[in-house]
């Protein structure tokens, strides 16, 4: 038993400078091995979640993501919805739009957005719409969250 | 998620100040390990009892203190405030606030007496019945919630996070490395007392903006 | 090399020809590592490497064959860490123009990940696949996925050694506690040594809690040397002063008082964490009950608090160990050594010790290299241009 441990051990101890070589020469493969075989992805907290609509206007095309009310064990009662506005041929002043998130072809809030200074204004039909979590200026063009409650 | 997670947090501070006095006093008769789990279990399921009783409690709080003065922000961060500094000096000073199953021990021999079998319950819900701060904590917290049921949930997840450390005490009777779990334990309520201090601070400010 | 005289064995000094020889492998290595594999063009990228083979390869060869560890890992391990810096915040200023990560980047998830993390995504890992920090899976620089290997390679190689061979932060915290000869603070309680758990457990909590990295949003003391999120509201003000407050403490001024890694033994969460990779690693520190005199050197020089008067009886250290070496190095009887686990104490100590650094340096020089090169060029460039960038 003895004797066994000992190859056990020096075994082990002599693989570790592979695992050492195997973890750099492979880690591109093994990364996007590890990404495919877990499923395992970043937070929809973080990324806002898939686009599902986008509406295009003229100077700018509007993505709607979807809402996100992810939570560690299903849903939680708080989530968002993340809006970007990407800037196309010109880009204009004010973009002031009605949007429906829930595909119901009913509005659900109306957005005020001045678009050099980043200032917001938000105007709820829905009840499930309460607030503006955080607006964003990016360089393609104007991002917000919109606070949502189940 | 938060109820189980303040529990788990607090759980190893519970059986540091439970344990010493019951475990011996369960484990005392000398069974075996199989019946040491039924005893536990019996142990445990008059801890939720008692814990439920509290979330009841606290859903009157809401329902009729809160309710009645209005301004709940202003009192539920005011509560955290004093229920987490006394949560902070609770953990990194050597403040000792006894398990209330101590107090009423004498009892216990005549219940032993009069119904042996419900002996392990009751030892159970007299240490649901602590009131130390994280215990406290909880109760703000869960007199913060709208619902009954919510109030129950909260309580219910609490007992499932505190009770998560109770379990290896039958099969090994006491936590080997006891003391350092303790220390851990009561470093990691204090940070918790951090947190609610800081929520407590901002919940005081929300409440005075809406006035 | 030992000499065994009546069952007690002494250092005898290594020949010149078998320390070239066993470094000869790691010069191999080393040079296939920091060249990924092909040759640079750039006359600057050439002499960045070529200063960085002869440095890391020059401080194995004296690993070997001055037989002290600890010392010469320093020296790598410290110059890694100011390399970093010095790489990290260079790039982070010529992508962006500041170090302060904008509301953009978080949005965009273009974070680069960092190990500490990873306590801190377990449980939301676990329970929904998902982590909770706003980076890139793969594809940009340290993506998540590829830290989430280098962690896992090093915790089976390493275990803990992981705070002592591995972090770009450690090199630090270690630079700051050998700036004086003397510490002035010579007594820590030993109940702090259990903060770093309690830090783990509330930091975890909380995170799954509230779905978002606790201690990278509040506590992480080394965002003032990396990138660190743009102050546009009071909680972000609050969360900076903390954080640099922690960097003066832990970082610059305990360290230097007490001669010790105060933010690795006294409050990263990530080290509690590591130490349970080294149950299932094969490496330890073994004290050999015969030869300890109980000077009690080692537990004074411990710069992670991880051998006790308890533990020096049992002949082990804690599980927070972090071989680097410094106790073996330190003892003056040569009674604290590497050991491979399972396998006889009275086994060769040397043997013990190779196995451990061929890993272990190869990791170090892996993990710096690209690091100390780039540093390197844009000296290199501050030198002959005028600017780093």
């Amino acid at each position: 038993m003895g004797r066994f441990k000992s190859i056990l051990g020096y075994t082990s101890a002599v693989l570790t400078f592979f695992i050492v070589l195997a973890t750099f020469l492979g880690l591109n493969y093994f990364s996007a091995k590890l990404v495919s075989v877990t499923g395992i992805k970043v937070s929809p907290r973080f990324t806002g979640g898939e686009v599902v609509k986008i509406v295009d206007h003229k100077t700018y095309t509007t993505l709607i993501h979807r809402p996100v009310f992810d939570g560690i064990i299903g849903e939680r009662k708080d989530g968002f919805i993340q809006i970007i506005w990407e800037r196309r041929d010109g880009w204009p002043q004010v973009i002031e739009e009605k949007i429906d998130y829930n595909g119901d072809n009913v509005e659900d809030f109306f957005i005020h957005i001045e678009t050099k200074t980043g200032k917001a204004m938000l105007t709820a039909y829905n009840p499930s719409v309460t607030g503006i979590e955080q607006t964003y200026v990016i360089k393609t063009g104007y991002a917000a969250r919109i606070l949502l409650k189940r | 998620m938060q109820g189980f997670l303040l529990g788990l947090s607090n759980g190893l501070v519970c059986v540091a100040y439970c344990a010493p006095v019951l475990v011996p006093y369960m484990l005392g008769e000398g069974r075996g390990v199989s019946q040491n789990i039924s005893l536990t279990a019996q142990f445990l399921s008059g801890r939720l009892l008692g814990y439920l009783v509290f979330g009841v409690i606290a859903w009157g709080i809401n329902k009729t203190i809160l309710e009645a003065l209005g301004c709940r922000e202003l009192i539920i961060g005011g509560a955290y405030i004093v229920l987490s500094v006394s949560l902070i000096i609770y953990s990194f000073f050597n403040v000792r606030t006894s398990c209330a199953a101590e107090h009423i021990n004498r009892y216990f021999n005549k219940v032993k007496v009069l119904s042996p079998s419900l002996l392990p319950v009751i030892m159970g819900f007299a240490t649901g019945l602590n009131f130390c701060p994280p215990f406290l904590l909880a109760v703000t917290n869960a007199a913060a919630l709208d619902g009954l049921l919510q109030s129950l949930l909260f309580f219910f997840m609490f007992f499932l996070g505190t009770s998560l450390f109770f379990i290896p005490v039958p099969l090994i009777g006491m936590l080997r490395g006891f003391s350092a779990l303790n220390t851990i334990g009561k470093i990691a309520a204090g940070l918790i007392g951090i947190y609610y201090f800081y929520s407590g601070i901002f919940l005081i400010f929300g409440g005075i903006k809406k006035i | 090399m030992t000499n065994k005289t009546k069952g007690v064995e002494f250092p005898t000094p290594v020949s010149l020809k078998k320390t070239l020889l066993l470094a000869l492998p790691m010069m191999l290595f080393t040079f296939m590592m920091l060249s990924a594999g092909k040759m640079p063009t750039d006359t600057n990228k050439i002499i960045s490497l070529a200063v960085t083979f002869i440095f890391v390869n020059t401080i194995f060869f004296l690993m070997l064959y001055r037989e002290k560890t600890d010392k010469y890992r320093a020296i790598l391990f410290i110059s890694y860490a100011v390399c970093f810096v010095i790489s990290f915040i260079s790039n982070l200023i010529e992508i962006r123009g500041s170090m302060a990560i904008s509301q953009e980047n978080l949005l965009l998830c273009k974070t680069p990940f960092c190990h500490i993390v990873i306590p801190m995504t377990i449980i939301p890992l676990a329970l929904s696949k998902t982590i909770i920090f706003p980076g890139t899976m793969i594809g940009s620089f340290a993506s998540i996925a590829s830290m989430l290997i280098i962690w896992i390679g090093a915790s089976l190689a390493l275990g803990r050694g992981f705070c002592g061979w591995v972090c770009f932060f450690g090199g630090l915290d270690d630079g700051f506690s050998r700036i004086f000869r003397k510490p002035m603070i010579k007594h820590i309680n030993p109940k702090w040594h259990y903060l770093p758990f309690a830090v783990l457990l509330v930091t975890a909590l909380t995170s799954a809690m509230l779905l978002t990295p606790t201690y990278c949003e509040w506590l992480c003391p080394y965002k003032t040397v990396t990138e660190y999120v743009e102050v546009t509201s009071i909680k972000i003000l609050i969360q900076t002063i903390i954080f640099v407050a922690l960097f003066l403490g832990l970082v610059i001024i305990l360290p230097m008082l007490t001669k010790k890694r105060t933010q690795c033994g006294l409050f990263c969460p990530f080290g509690a964490f590591q130490s349970f990779t080294n149950k299932i690693n094969p490496f330890e520190i073994r004290i050999n009950q015969v030869t300890c005199v109980k000077c009690k050197q080692c537990i004074r020089i411990c710069p992670v608090f991880s051998i006790t008067e308890e533990t020096l009886n049992t002949g082990k250290t804690r599980f927070t160990c972090i071989k680097c070496g410094k106790c073996v190095d330190a003892c003056p009887k040569g009674a604290i050594c590497f050991h491979v686990k399972g396998t006889p104490l009275t086994g060769n100590a040397d043997t013990f010790r190779l196995l451990f650094l061929y890993p272990a340096f190869l990791f170090l020089v892996t993990m710096a290299g690209s690091n100390i090169q780039d540093a390197i060029i844009r000296i290199i460039r501050l030198i002959t241009t005028g600017s780093m960038f």
